[in-house]
């Protein structure tokens, strides 16, 4: 169950980005997406692993659904956000859009704790609210940089 | 994370590795544009970390990195040195003009240097294999990650009209 579930997450927020208008060039978004992704892999091994903070799963079916988790959603979330940030004329609306991905994110960590695929031991939905709002600024200031970086321009043949 | 358990042959390798691609990367003449580099140095950095803590970690755990299975500096070393290595693939993808008839070959001679290179590593100490891992199942990775860049790269170009420097 816990497999079908974030596979439908993953296909449902990787159908939202490719059928959304987007605000961010092709470049930034996969920039934007390697560099989170890169974090969350590194962060997650971290906590998990290294300092034990949280506990994986052992089988095999809720440990692809965690690497979906890690892979596929959280990345392409950041991503759907950032595209609906660049949108948003007004502070209050992009304040809505920040809290909506984190009430997300939050609640994909809830399902994945609910079936057993991560279990909390030192670890708790406040660092868990921190670590995304950190993951947030993380995706948002990567595009920064790489917009810095192209110049807002787009070269041409 | 921890530095290293012992300084020896794999951290030395992977240090004049380094040296080597990232002198090459500044001294090769510029012809990417500066967007399409940075992207292809993270891809390769993203493609080896996303590979090393999926089968090489975790559940799979299929290969050690260096001198234990926790995170060293010097397995973060490897990831930037697999940075140059995506570039590199773009860089001379351009360099040779891959095209349709080509891509199949380019493909096939980036992993038989990936191939190599994993061979070398062991020797070196870099790569230890676990749980019945083989060299031959690399050739699954190899293939899937340098046929995925190059598409990538190919539906990049499409989508956004790069420049090239000839």
């Amino acid at each position: 169950m816990s497999f079908a579930i974030l596979f439908f997450l993953a296909w449902l927020v990787t159908a939202i980005f490719v059928v959304m208008k987007k605000e961010v060039s092709i470049v930034e978004n996969t920039f934007v997406f390697l560099i989170s992704l890169i974090v969350i892999i590194n962060f997650s091994w971290i906590i998990i692993e290294e300092m034990k903070l949280i506990v994986l799963t052992k089988s095999g079916i809720n440990y692809t659904a965690y690497l979906l988790d890690r892979s596929i959603i959280l990345p392409m979330l950041l991503l759907v956000q950032l595209n609906l940030l660049l949108k948003s004329p007004t502070v209050a609306k992009r304040i809505l859009i920040i809290f909506c991905t984190l009430i997300v994110m939050l609640g994909v960590s809830f399902v994945s704790n609910q079936f057993n695929i991560t279990i909390f031991k030192r670890w708790n939905f406040v660092y868990e609210g921190i670590y995304f709002l950190l993951l947030q600024l993380i995706a948002f200031y990567s595009y920064k940089l790489m917009k810095k970086v192209s110049g807002g321009v787009v070269e041409y043949s | 994370m921890m530095l290293w358990e012992h300084f020896d042959k794999n951290e030395i390798y992977i240090l004049v590795m380094l040296v080597v691609a990232y002198s090459a990367f500044f001294f090769f003449p510029k012809k990417l544009p500066r967007q399409i580099t940075i992207l292809f140095l993270v891809w390769g950095f993203a493609s080896s970390t996303f590979f090393d803590f999926t089968i090489g970690g975790g559940l799979l755990d299929f290969y050690k990195v260096n001198d234990s299975n926790h995170y060293e500096l010097s397995d973060l070393l490897t990831y930037f040195l697999f940075a140059t290595f995506g570039y590199f693939f773009v860089y001379f993808y351009e360099r040779l003009h891959i095209n349709k008839k080509r891509f199949i070959f380019y493909v096939l001679g980036w992993t038989i240097v990936g191939l190599i290179m994993e061979r070398i590593s062991g020797w070196m100490g870099v790569t230890f294999y676990q749980h019945g891992y083989k060299l031959p199942y690399s050739v699954a990775v190899f293939l899937t990650v340098q046929t995925t860049t190059g598409l990538y790269y190919e539906f990049i170009k499409q989508k956004q009209k790069i420049q090239i420097t000839h």
